[in-house]
């Protein structure tokens, strides 16, 4: 088992060099090279600091290998329109508040989602169930952004007098509610849909049958058979998850103001601060890798049949 | 974004797969289901005809048709589709006039969906959006359904190292969040058009298509008749073509109906943030956008797009269970 | 009174076409001590009545009418937290397979163990200990090193060993073991079913045997019911049985047996029973067996359904045709 998950963390390293290629390569595309031309006169010592940071006189390769030394080290560069700000700067400030908005909204998603499709799938083939899964595929088809909106066009403007729940910015925990909603909502659905999927196919297998023969209590039955079996695809379905709660934030974030990484991104990209944009697209995607990694073991040490098979 | 799929970048043979993938999971025929079985078959015979040829696609249709919840969403997707086509012929408005004296007028008679700042009748510009968004919508899962397809039958027909080099390859690229990697794409064409668009959504949604065909490949090229094709003096392609990916036809058509909301979805997050199709073409997403700065006083402007947008996801959702189900020769549960 | 009392017991299925009746009026008694044979073709019901007398069958099949009593009590009307009771600790039951009968992610020792902590008032190391016990009674070797292990960890017939182990860890009065060798190797089957003769001798137990084998129920059972499309259609011991079948359907089923010594009337071909059981959605008002059997004349067996009666002592056919009747008849009489 220790062999595979050394084996695994070492995968991990090709794969974020390729990562770091293509958004190297990517960067590079953007109207010849985006370090030099860009639409506002570089002031000579930034121009200086650049040439120096990313050795531009060098051969591009060269140049991307320097990159990944830098990114090694942690280093990301300057930003390009803040003059005052390295990348790594933008990314302190900003980040923490989208992990924060992130994990919350995970943590909605698992404790809403999870029992519901436990629920739905006991109850399968009732109203409870229809009622759950109608509004689970209802929640899973509405774009985000229209979540968003009317939870703010609902909770702020119309019961404003009720709730008083802030619709803008990021402080204070009220603050924190109306976003977790609306970025939770669609992992949610994907919880639910899964585990009632899960349950019911567990729900199917002989084991349970045997473990109803043995006379064991059905709640018991539920707790230890059916759920710790039904669980562990929820912990691999983590991956996509997590991909989509990047997404969302980037709406969220812009709908409700909140300073965060992913209203950040897209600020960079039309404002072509080149250099925030490719370190935020190699943190993201490094921490997409790194979750992959985790889920990757979790599950093997969750299901047995894997763990044997690793070791 | 498309349906709950188990997916980590373990190799797919290891995978726990849903039923599309590799082999099914195995549940042993009940003494009941054998004689559901026999029952049918008995039947059958009682009737005196005999059994006449299925054919696979029309079994498949009958079951689909079966299927109530397949159906309306069937009616719903070509109502939809029906929409977007024939509004703009029949509609007298001009969708891109500007008349500020009808600006922002609710719903009513004359504009069903009514107008927006620019005085624009929104049920003809709905319309024309829509084609926009089903557009972007169909070329872009075309596309991603080609390179997938191209990737993945590769991949599993070659197999050995060809198939471990493409598949760690595409482990890696997994690794790629699908927006940034959208954003920066437009970002390299410099220009929001039809086709920066459709390649923007392709370049990171293609790799779940390329694993499900991989596997899909794998198993089917196991399967004996193949071998009996090979046998017969049939070559590589041939198999490839006739045996392989007709066989496989099914999958892709169910994942066309899985890509497609998506991708549409897709379009309307990078309209939504600012990336969409430039002026004054539209589609739902910038629709939508449009309708973002007025929500408060008008909020039809952003629900309406929206709504549309939610119309296709889910009744392009429920026609691929449908037809996955339709597909999947094995009962399901009574 | 006998252990087992069933009653014209009837479990039907809804489905989609009507109702499939699985099973349609069996009765029978165990004594307690004895060991019931229940043999049939796949389909016949004896899973089902099985699954009846533990209550375990799943929508959409229920127990429409009969009883079932056990020991002096009455298991239909019972509720399920009582049922829940007599499972596992009166009552036990194995299974077909076993290593889809087993949860994959939790120890045996933990699966049995739940068993024992459930219905004894034990603590976690004396249902431990006990555990143990029971694995080297069922001649697992190594037995405490092997609680820890996981189901995949053990072969097909040692898992079936552990399943028995889970069946007699409180020590049931009846054991009703379904179809126990069917998924195993001939060289372990033999070993399985010595050892559930062995324990049910040493722990007193009564036990149903359920099976398509001739040759299992030959070497088990003491009394046999054999089974045809949901009916009981003969029961005897398994001597009279073997050695005097009357039941055209049993005469066949024994005859269909390839014998080494005898010379095969038939040219050295295996004989068949032709034709196919009947469609269990609408059974036919008159004998089931009739389609199939080579003494149906033009008398009753078409309209009306024979009744089990008792030819001899001990043994009950339901058949207008038994074999001791049949050489009575004269030649040409129809």
């Amino acid at each position: 088992m220790l062999a595979f998950i050394i084996r695994r963390i070492v995968w991990t390293i090709p794969v974020i060099l390729l990562v770091i290629l293509m958004t190297f390569l990517m960067m590079r595309l953007i109207k010849g090279n985006p370090f030099q031309v860009t639409d506002r006169p570089v002031p000579p010592s930034i121009q200086r600091n650049l040439d120096r940071k990313f050795h531009l006189d060098k051969p591009w390769w060269e140049q991307y290998l320097y990159y990944v030394r830098d990114v090694g080290r942690f280093d990301l560069g300057p930003s390009l329109v803040q003059r005052n700000q390295d990348v790594n700067d933008v990314i302190k400030e900003h980040f923490p508040t989208s992990i924060k908005l992130g994990l919350m909204a995970m943590g909605f998603a698992i404790v809403i989602g999870v029992p519901l499709g436990v629920f739905a799938a006991l109850r399968h083939n009732t109203v409870l169930d229809y009622t759950a899964m109608g509004l689970a595929n209802l929640g899973f088809a509405v774009p985000s952004f229209l979540v968003a909106t009317l939870l703010i066009y609902f909770f702020a403007l119309r019961l404003k007098d009720y709730t008083g729940l802030p619709t803008n910015g990021w402080n204070g925990p009220s603050s924190w509610v109306l976003p977790v909603i609306a970025l939770g909502i669609y992992p949610m659905t994907y919880f639910a849909r899964l585990v009632r999927g899960t349950v019911l196919e567990t729900l199917q297998q002989d084991y349970i049958r045997t473990a109803k023969a043995k006379g064991l209590r059905w709640r018991f039955v539920v707790g230890k058979h059916v759920l710790r079996n039904s669980l562990i695809p929820v912990v691999t379905a983590a991956g996509p998850v997590l991909g989509g709660l990047i997404t969302g934030s980037f709406i969220v974030e812009t709908i409700f103001g909140i300073p965060g990484i992913g209203r950040y991104y897209v600020t960079a990209v039309t404002g072509r601060d080149y250099s925030v944009v490719m370190g935020i697209t190699v943190l993201l995607s490094v921490i997409i890798i790194v979750a992959n990694l985790v889920v990757d073991i979790l599950y093997g040490y969750l299901d047995p049949r894997i763990r044997d098979e690793r070791a | 974004m498309s349906e709950p799929d188990v997916v980590s970048s373990e190799p797919a043979t290891k995978r726990r797969g849903r039923r599309l993938k590799g082999g099914p999971l195995q549940t042993r025929r009940t003494e009941f289901e054998d004689t559901l079985a026999r029952t049918a078959s008995a039947r059958g015979a009682e009737a005196g005809a005999s059994l006449p040829r299925a054919s696979l696609w029309g079994d498949a249709f009958h079951r689909f048709m079966k299927n109530k919840a397949s159906v309306v969403a069937a009616v719903a997707f070509l109502a939809l589709l029906a929409f977007v086509i024939i509004v703009p012929f029949v509609s007298s408005e001009d969708p891109y006039a500007l008349d500020f004296s009808q600006a922002y007028l609710s719903p009513s008679w004359d504009h069903p969906f009514g107008t927006d700042q620019f005085g624009r009748d929104l049920f003809i510009r709905t319309a024309l959006g829509g084609r926009v968004s089903f557009a972007i919508g169909f070329a872009a899962t075309f596309t991603i359904m080609v390179v997938g397809i191209v990737y993945g039958a590769t991949a599993g027909f070659l197999g050995g190292h060809v198939d471990n080099a493409l598949m760690r390859f595409l482990d890696a690229l997994y690794g790629l969040p699908y927006l940034p990697f959208a954003i920066m794409t437009l970002a390299v064409f410099g220009t929001v058009n039809f086709w920066t668009m459709v390649v923007a959504l392709t370049i990171a949604s293609w790799f779940t298509t390329a694993r499900v065909m991989r596997g899909q490949i794998i198993t089917l090229k196991q399967n004996d008749y193949v071998r009996a094709a090979y046998a017969a003096g049939a070559k590589g392609p041939r198999v490839l073509y006739r045996h392989l990916l007709m066989n496989t036809l099914g999958v892709i058509i169910v994942f066309v109906f899985l890509e497609l909301p998506g991708v549409i979805l897709g379009e309307a997050f990078l309209s939504f943030l600012g990336l969409g199709i430039n002026p004054p073409k539209a589609s739902w997403g910038t629709l939508a956008q449009d309708g973002y700065t007025a929500y408060q006083a008008h909020p039809y402007i952003i629900v309406i797009p929206s709504l549309c947008i939610a119309w296709l996801i889910l009744s392009a959702f429920f026609i691929a269970d449908g037809l996955r189900d339709a597909l999947d020769p094995r009962t399901k549960e009574a | 009174m006998a252990l087992l009392e069933v009653e014209d017991l009837r479990t039907y299925f809804k489905t989609r076409e009507g109702e499939v009746h699985a099973v349609d009026g069996v009765s029978f008694e165990v004594e307690e001590g004895s060991v019931l044979g229940i043999v049939g073709e796949s389909g016949c019901g004896k899973s089902v009545t099985s699954l009846s007398i533990m209550g375990l069958v799943q929508s959409p099949g229920r127990v429409v009418s009969g009883s079932i009593r056990f020991d002096g009590r009455e298991l239909t009307t019972m509720s399920d937290k009582n049922l829940e009771d007599v499972r596992g600790k009166q009552i036990a039951m194995i299974f077909q397979d076993p290593m889809t009968s087993l949860n994959p992610t939790l120890t045996i020792g933990t699966q049995i163990t739940e068993t024992i902590r459930r219905h004894m008032d034990l603590s976690k190391s004396a249902a431990e200990k006990r555990a143990i016990g029971l694995l080297e009674e069922v001649h697992i070797p190594d037995a405490a090193r092997r609680l820890r292990d996981y189901p995949h960890r053990f072969s097909g017939g040692m898992r079936q060993r552990v399943m028995i182990a889970m069946a007699l860890s409180c020590n049931p009065q009846l054991l009703i073991a379904d179809e126990p060798t069917t998924a195993l190797d001939v060289t372990v089957q033999a070993g399985v079913l010595e050892l559930l003769d062995d324990l049910r001798r040493d722990h007193g137990m009564t036990m149903i045997i359920i099976s398509h084998n001739m040759g299992v129920i030959a070497e088990t059972a003491e009394q046999v019911l054999v089974m045809y499309a949901g009916q009981v259609v003969e029961q005897a011991t398994v001597i009279d049985l073997f050695d005097r079948p009357e039941h055209p359907y049993t005469e066949a089923l024994l005859g269909s047996l390839p014998k080494i010594d005898e010379p095969n009337p038939r040219n050295g071909r295996l004989s068949t029973i032709p034709g196919r059981p009947p469609d269990l959605l609408v059974p036919p008002e008159a004998c089931r067996f009739a389609p199939r059997c080579r003494y149906a004349g033009m008398d009753d067996c078409n309209k009306v359904q024979p009744e089990l009666r008792e030819i001899r002592t001990g043994h009950w056919v339901r058949s207008n045709h038994p074999a001791s009747e049949r050489a009575a008849e004269p030649v040409g009489a129809r």
